[in-house]
Order: C-alpha cells, then sequence, then structure tokens
C-alpha cells in the first residue's frame, strides 16, 4: 500500500523554488478540494447541525432528543448491533480468504496464476442487485445448490436466505476483488530476497508468513480492514435484498426511517451515528497514509 | 513493486469508473419529450411503454413520450416536491404525468394548486370512470388492482383453499413454513395482508379508518390487535417467521415451490402466470368475510406541466375503450372506467370475478404507523428473538 499514499506527492526538487510551479499545484488541487468541500464537508456539518437544532414553535433550539431516542431505543439498537457483527464477521471472513489468495497471487509464477486473478477480480463487475438474485437463485431454497444435492441424494442445505448470513455471503464475495487488490500490492513491498533468505535459513512456510512477511504487510491490512468495514457498514442493496426483516442493517433501516416513517431527523441522526463510527476506521487508513509517508522522508 | 499486474493502472480505471457511476444523473433539459413518472413495479412500466405509448401514436402521433421510473412511493414524492417547489416559477417541474400518486400524499399540494383538476379541464371520457372509483378531481383512477392469496393448487385442492381469515389461519398452523407475506413497506401484497389483519382485529369494518381519522391515539388503539393476530401467525410461517422483501420475492418464492401460498397482487400473479413464471394450475382465492384490501392507481398532472395539454390528450387515451380493455387482458387488472365501457366480450367473460366493491385503506399517516408498527411489534418475532 506504500505507493499508492505517494502517489503525486513525492517531489524532485527541493521546495517548490519557482513560484509557478506551486501556483499551477494549488490549481491543480483546488477543483478536488472544492469539490469535497461542496459534496463532502458542507453535508456533514450541515448534517450535524440539522440533528443538534430541533425546530420549535419559536424558532430553532439545540437538542440531543433524537440521539437519546436512538440510544435508548432497543429496536434501534439492535439494527446497529446487527450492522457492526455482520462488518465484523465479514471483514474476518474477507481476511481469511483473501490473505491466502493474494501470497499466491505474489508468489506463483504459473500461468494458472492469471486464471485465479481473473476470478478473483470478476465480482468487480457484477452489480450487486444482479448478484443478490442469483444468489436467492443458488443457495436461496429449492435453489441450483438445493439442486445438485437432490439429484445427488442429499439433504437440502439450511438457505441463509432471509437470515443474516445471506447478506454476509454476499457481501463477502463483492468484496473479495477490492480486498485482493489491496492485499496484493501490500505484499508487493515484501522483497523476493528476503523471502528467498529466510527460505534458504529453513525458515518454514508458517515462520516464513509470520516472521517475514505479516511484519511487513501490517500496514496494507490497516488499510484492508478499513476500506472493507467503511463499504460493509453502509452496504445497501444485498442487505435490503437478502437480510432478514429485523433486525435491519443500518443502509435499510436509514432508508426506511427516511422514506417510509418520513422522519427524516431521525435517519438523519442514524445517518450521523454511522459516520461517527465509520470515521474512526477512517482515521486509521489517515494515520498509516501519514505513517508511511513519515517514513519515506 | 513486483506486483503481477499494473496495479496502479487498473485502480485508475477502477475509480473513474466508480466515480462516473457515483456522479448524479443531471436532470435532462426540457427536450420536448412528456415525461410520465411512475414508481410501480415492472409489469406496469412495460405496459406503458409496450402499450399505451404505441396506441397513442394514433392519437398523437408527434408527440414523445418518456416512461421514467421513479423507484417507488417516496421517489414520486420527491417529484412532486420538485413540482411543487417550481410552481409559481418559470422552472419546469420536468414530469408531466404521475402514473399512481395521489394528491394527499403531497401535503397542502391542492391548495396550492399543483394539481390539474380534470372535471374543469374537460378530460375527454372523465364521464366514463367508475364512480365508486372516484376520489377527487385532482386524480383519475385508471386501473385497480387487488390483493389475492395465490396457492400451488397441486398440493391444495381449490375446495380446501381458505375463504375466511379463520379458515385461512386454521391453514397456516396445519402447514407450518409454507406460507409467507412481505414485509409492508416493500411492496402492497403483503402491505395489505397487513392491513387486512387489522380490520380483522377491528371488526372487519374498514370504514373505521379514514384519511383524516388517524391520530397516534386512536392508531396505539386499533393496531396493537393487528400486531396480536401476526405475531399468533409467524411461528407457522416460513422459517418461523421470515418476510420476504417485496411482491416478486413472494412470486418467486412461490414458483421455486419453496411456500405453498402467499398474498399476491391480481395483475402481478395473472401476468406471471401468463409469461410461465407460475403454473397454469396456480390457485387463486380471496377471502369472503372480507377481501384484502386493493386500491386504484390514479394518474395526476400538476398544472404547471410544460407539456400539460399532451399529458391530458395522454390520460383521456388512457381512459378509452381500447386501452381500458387491455388493463385487463394484458395487466390482469381492473379497469377505472366501469364495466359498461370495456369490449362487451369482455364484460361477459369476467362477469364472475368482477368485484362489488374493493376495500380499500386510507394511506397518509397511517402507512407511516402501520409499516414502522410492524417492523418494531411484529418483524424481530417472538421465537426468534
Amino acid at each position: 500500500m506504500t505507493d499508492l499514499a505517494s502517489s503525486g506527492t513525492r517531489r524532485t526538487g527541493g521546495t517548490a523554488a519557482s513560484n509557478g510551479r506551486g501556483l499551477t499545484g494549488l490549481l491543480l488541487v483546488s477543483a478536488p478540494v472544492a469539490l469535497l468541500g461542496w459534496l463532502i464537508i458542507y453535508p456533514i456539518f450541515n448534517a450535524i447541525a440539522r440533528t443538534l437544532l430541533a425546530p420549535t414553535e419559536t424558532g430553532t433550539a439545540f437538542s440531543t432528543d433524537t440521539y437519546v431516542r436512538f440510544f435508548s431505543d432497543g429496536y434501534a439498537l439492535a439494527n446497529l448491533w446487527l450492522t457492526l457483527s455482520v462488518t465484523a464477521v465479514c471483514a474476518a471472513l474477507l481476511l481469511a480468504i483473501c490473505l491466502p489468495l493474494a501470497l499466491y497471487l505474489r508468489f506463483a509464477k504459473s500461468r494458472v496464476a492469471g486464471v485465479v486473478q481473473g476470478l478473483a477480480l470478476f465480482p468487480m463487475f457484477v452489480p450487486s442487485v444482479i448478484l443478490a438474485y442469483a444468489l436467492i437463485r443458488t443457495i436461496g431454497p429449492n435453489g441450483g445448490v438445493d439442486l445438485v444435492l437432490n439429484a445427488l441424494g442429499l439433504p437440502k442445505i439450511n438457505s441463509p436466505y432471509l437470515t443474516p448470513w445471506g447478506p454476509i455471503i454476499g457481501l463477502v464475495w463483492d468484496n473479495i476483488p477490492l480486498t485482493t487488490l489491496m492485499l496484493v500490492a501490500g505484499l508487493g513491498a515484501v522483497s523476493d530476497n528476503a523471502v528467498e533468505a529466510a527460505r534458504d535459513a529453513g525458515a518454514r512456510p508458517l515462520a516464513l508468513l509470520r516472521h517475514i512477511i505479516l511484519p511487513q504487510i501490517g500496514n496494507a491490512m490497516l488499510v484492508v480492514l478499513s476500506f472493507t468495514v467503511l463499504s460493509i457498514f453502509s452496504a445497501f442493496t444485498l442487505p435490503y435484498v437478502l437480510g432478514p426483516a429485523s433486525p435491519e442493517m443500518m443502509g435499510p433501516f436509514m432508508q426506511r426511517t427516511f422514506s417510509q416513517v418520513m422522519d427524516p431527523r431521525m435517519a438523519v441522526t442514524q445517518a450521523v451515528i454511522t459516520f461517527a463510527i465509520c470515521a474512526v476506521f477512517g482515521a486509521f487508513y489517515v494515520r498509516s497514509i501519514a505513517k508511511n509517508r513519515e517514513a519515506r522522508r | 513493486m513486483t506486483s503481477h499486474f499494473s496495479r496502479r493502472g487498473f485502480l485508475a480505471t477502477a475509480s473513474a469508473s466508480a466515480a462516473a457511476l457515483a456522479l448524479p444523473r443531471f436532470a435532462l433539459a426540457a427536450d420536448g419529450f412528456v415525461n410520465v413518472y411512475t414508481g410501480s413495479d415492472s409489469n406496469i412500466s412495460d405496459f406503458w411503454t409496450n402499450v399505451i405509448l404505441p396506441g397513442f401514436k394514433s392519437v398523437n402521433p408527434d408527440a414523445k413520450v418518456r416512461v421514467v421510473d421513479a423507484g417507488d412511493g417516496a421517489g414520486l414524492r420527491a417529484m412532486a416536491d420538485r413540482a411543487m417547489a417550481a410552481l409559481g416559477s418559470d422552472a419546469d417541474p420536468q414530469v408531466d404525468l404521475f402514473e399512481a400518486y395521489t394528491p394527499d400524499q403531497t401535503p397542502g399540494s391542492i391548495d396550492a394548486g399543483l394539481w390539474v383538476n380534470f372535471a374543469e379541464a374537460g378530460v375527454e371520457n372523465l364521464d366514463k370512470v367508475n364512480p365508486a372509483a372516484r376520489q377527487t378531481d385532482f386524480d383519475l383512477p385508471y386501473r385497480g388492482s387487488q390483493v389475492l392469496l395465490a396457492y400451488d393448487a397441486s398440493k391444495v385442492a381449490a375446495e380446501d383453499a381458505p375463504k375466511t381469515w379463520d379458515e385461512m389461519t386454521a391453514w397456516i398452523h396445519a402447514n407450518p413454513g409454507q406460507f409467507i407475506y412481505n414485509r409492508p413497506d416493500k411492496g402492497g401484497s403483503g402491505g395489505n395482508f397487513v392491513r387486512r389483519a387489522i380490520h380483522e382485529a377491528n371488526g372487519r369494518d374498514p370504514q373505521k379508518f379514514t384519511l383524516d381519522n388517524f391520530s397516534e391515539g386512536y392508531a396505539a388503539e386499533t393496531l396493537p390487535g393487528a400486531w396480536e393476530l401476526l405475531n399468533g401467525l409467524a411461528p407457522s410461517l416460513y422459517e418461523g417467521g421470515s418476510y420476504s422483501s417485496g411482491n416478486t420475492q413472494s412470486i418467486q418464492l412461490l414458483a421455486q415451490v419453496v411456500v405453498t401460498m402467499t398474498p399476491v397482487w391480481s395483475d402481478q400473479v395473472l401476468q406471471a402466470i401468463s409469461m410461465g413464471v407460475l403454473p397454469e394450475n396456480t390457485g387463486l382465492v380471496q377471502l369472503q368475510d372480507l377481501a384484502l384490501c386493493g386500491g386504484f392507481s390514479r394518474i395526476t398532472v400538476p398544472t404547471n406541466a410544460a407539456s400539460r395539454d399532451v399529458a391530458l390528450q395522454l390520460a383521456a387515451y388512457v381512459l378509452s375503450e381500447e386501452v381500458q380493455s387491455k388493463i385487463i387482458t394484458e395487466l390482469g387488472g381492473f379497469p377505472g372506467v366501469s364495466w359498461d365501457h370495456v369490449d362487451g366480450a369482455l364484460r361477459e367473460k369476467y362477469a364472475d370475478v368482477i368485484p362489488a366493491s374493493i376495500p380499500t385503506f386510507p394511506g397518509g399517516d397511517w402507512d407511516a404507523a402501520i409499516n414502522d408498527g410492524w417492523y418494531r411489534n411484529v418483524a424481530p418475532g417472538l421465537t426468534r428473538g
């Protein structure tokens, strides 16, 4: 994950000696920064303000009533708790599946690796709503898997459709490509020389992983974790179609609060709480980039 | 960087395409198209695109009409809000006709003069509309639909199909895991099943619920009985209390022989049968003690629509005998006009199923109270925790 952080920021000629170049640089970043301010930063503060300022008869007044309602509402807390646990399970499963895959892709030199890589990236090109319906047809009740099992005379699977495992399976499948890509990138920092030297010294594969590889990709794993947590926490389609009616994940819950319960202030409050949790993981990512940059100086 | 593939190139492309997807779809400028917004399922938007619009060419060969899917009722509400905001200014609301919307969903919109008064505008064919379906002069009921119970006739004989709420409850308990209804906010088939439970818990009297009599106190008095009834059913439902996430998903479960019985919209199930999604012998039954609710879909036209005249022409065409007959044959719905104004042969053929009345349940504040109440009191289940 090292060079993703530094791309475009490395300076070749000391300080920006010529003012012209510095100005060009500022102009170049001004567009994305302005866009960020307009589309991201402003709505965040706007949302926080809307949840804290309640309309009263005499105008608006400071109030934390929606937060009090959220944290004293067992139903809402159950939804938040489900979202946290689904996210944790997905992140653990993703690391367990993608780390071996990434190790294979990093060190394998055969042609098969190309095929595996293609397969690993395939989910990236499948829209999640298509995936959701495909999963209903395969691992859903009386779906493809059941048909095969039935033909072999085996009992049907206990279908994950409409249980929390439905969205977990979908989300893990959906997030394999990005996770694998980032881990492979992180593994790029592990030099072949170090690995071969350890092998020559008689290190077994597990020891190699533990003492040579893992210490060097800790940062990448942290970034992977924060990325997957961010995307899974805000997932909507898969929990909506595959998940149980209750508890709901925060994405469908927010949408329902907004459009069905018609309580936009409460929906924004749920969004701010979700955002606050995601921001913690975002901070991990930013911190790891900053550390990386320090190390490069 | 000794990775096998050009990761950076890949990331760049991937992020660029992701950014393109994330861009808001910029509003279409006025381009001479008549924009018809629908929040209904795809069978309805297909009907508009494939049946109504080609036929409309014979009335107005030059009109360019575009059917836009707003997703759901909330999507239509957002469009109506936009039209409301544009009212009194020169701004084009970019919507000319709502396929199924009622003025009461946008508070104050009638008083503000947002909707065309069809009676005053002298819309052709207005006099043919079924008087029982008329609500206000600002909406035009053009198709009706009713929720029925659909069942797998290879497992349930027609004479054993439940005909009252009690028979249905008994059937569900006698056949655990074989019945499912969808979450009430995700589609009308489950929504009206839940509303039927509310009728059941309140003396089967639809008159007890009106648009205006909603109050939190009255809801707290009338709804808990229904939650009790539905919680009683839950252990015998599919997977001990699972609820599908939409009308289509319920039909899919019936088609995959996972469940034996489910509430369905009359139009959707007839279409599913004609397309072969459900087998020919799928059984349909309506409760006789009080029918499951149904309703009429109502066309509304904003007064500030850019192509208002064409929109009114289109609305009149939808009420013509040609389209109304096709609503029965192609859509499996009920006509919005009186049955005297559809093809005579059809009238004969459907004489037995023409409903004397379709009970309805008011929307407005009731929707939020019922849907959220269901999520809090029924969805978590008693056994599942």
